[in-house]
């Protein structure tokens, strides 16, 4: 039985300029995802995915897309709209993230290497503090943790994408880290994982 | 590899070999290294819990209903180029039915006081008389006139005139002759015999050669 390989984004997209509807929606539902979960971690908000995600789809169908394979990814393009679309949003203020203005050569945190080791953050608690470490990222950091991590996209798509040299992706990937290590290392400090909690008295 | 390697490292290349070996013989770097996997595995961990989060259902029908728009709006301009490719269509049969209805005007609505016909040069009127032509128009190709169709024979002794007209070439088509679909609007001279009661008898087309 032979088995056709699933089309890649470049023959949909081609099929799609073509006016295919069925091109489009498989290309859609191959790479609304991913779009939508970055325009969600990076925006917070559940309403403005929903609209980011539409308006990359929407620049797909447009006659003047600017879509080039020799320059990119398909995927690297949809993310790059999705990000100016964002950028857009925060500074109008619909997204409450705040445009930091640290610059590249900001200090690392400090590297508690002689903390214990972090709880295992492949537990359900864990997954959590490491969602919330996060959130609160500084954007340019934020973007590469979710796309690279999160979304595994290359380093050479997200550079495309950010628009910088991938040694910078690298280098923020590498703050982004150290950061995310300071943060959770920090919120252990406040509060406590519950296993370490000694049981006083129990009421009932 | 030193310490400052080893954290410089860390987070860009992933745990290789080199970094191994550096925290197997630092205790500084040993938990850095753990705490590294750590994160890594977490992120793993976030990365696959987050995975099955897509876009509401509502924004793939906006889209799809947005791409059906866009295809029939597509599908609309074409039609339109196209139809502007076949702009002679409607134009030539308005030029038709002009054309027959001026002939019409022309020989019907004012058969008493028949039109000088021109020629080349505006204003100038030719007007003859054609004497004893029985039955000339009904039959006689000779001089090249044409009956019209439902048109009362000439009476043997009747006077009649001759009338130079433009009429446009479609015209030709009244009388049975062929006529090039692409040169039905342009102009030519007739000939037109009138009867003494002014309606057109017959018709000779100038210079034209029959199709």
């Amino acid at each position: 039985m032979n088995v056709n390989p699933p089309e890649t984004d470049d023959e949909l997209f081609v099929r799609l300029r073509g006016g295919e509807e069925a091109a489009f929606v498989a290309l859609y539902r191959k790479r609304q995802g991913a779009i939508y979960r970055f325009a969600l971690h990076m925006s917070g908000l559940a309403n403005v995915a929903e609209d980011v995600t539409q308006e990359v789809f929407l620049a797909l169908l447009q006659d003047r897309c600017g879509y080039d394979p020799e320059r990119g990814t398909l995927s690297g393009y949809l993310y790059g709209i999705a990000r100016k679309l964002l950028l857009r949003q925060m500074e109008r203020g619909r997204v409450d993230v705040p445009l930091e203005s640290d610059s590249e050569d900001a200090a690392l945190p400090q590297l508690a290497v002689d903390d214990n080791a972090l709880e295992d953050l492949t537990h359900r608690e864990g997954i959590e503090a490491l969602h919330r470490a996060i959130r609160t990222l500084p954007r340019r950091y934020r973007e590469v943790v979710v796309l690279c991590d999160l979304e595994e996209v290359d380093y050479a798509d997200a550079a495309n994408v950010l628009g910088c040299p991938i040694g910078t992706v690298r280098s923020r990937l590498h703050r982004a880290r150290a950061l995310l290590l300071d943060k959770l290392n920090q919120e252990r400090q406040i509060r406590p994982p519950v296993s370490a909690l000694k049981v006083i008295r129990c009421l009932t | 590899m030193n310490c400052r390697e080893f954290r410089e490292s860390i987070a860009e290349l992933g745990v290789n070999a080199d970094l191994l070996r550096h925290s197997s013989e630092c205790a500084e770097c040993a938990p850095l290294l753990e705490r590294y996997r750590s994160l890594e595995a977490g992120l793993g961990a976030l990365a696959a819990e987050l995975r099955h989060i897509e876009a509401p259902e509502h924004v793939e029908l906006g889209l799809v209903a947005a791409f059906r728009s866009q295809s029939r709006r597509a599908r609309g301009a074409d039609r339109h180029k196209w139809d502007r490719h076949k702009w002679w269509i409607p134009a030539l049969s308005w030029a038709t039915a002009a054309g027959v209805l001026i002939v019409a005007a022309m020989l019907l609505m004012h058969p008493h006081r028949p039109l000088p016909a021109h020629r080349s040069a505006p204003g100038s009127v030719e007007m003859a008389a054609v004497t004893d032509s029985t039955d000339v128009y009904a039959a006689d190709e000779d001089d090249g006139f044409i009956p019209l169709p439902n048109a009362r024979r000439l009476d043997p002794n009747e006077d009649v005139n001759v009338v130079r007209v433009e009429v446009p070439r479609s015209a030709m088509l009244s009388v049975g002759l062929a006529v090039s679909a692409d040169r039905v609007s342009e102009l030519v001279e007739a000939d037109v015999v009138l009867g003494a009661d002014g309606l057109a008898r017959a018709i000779r087309f100038v210079d034209e050669p029959i199709l």
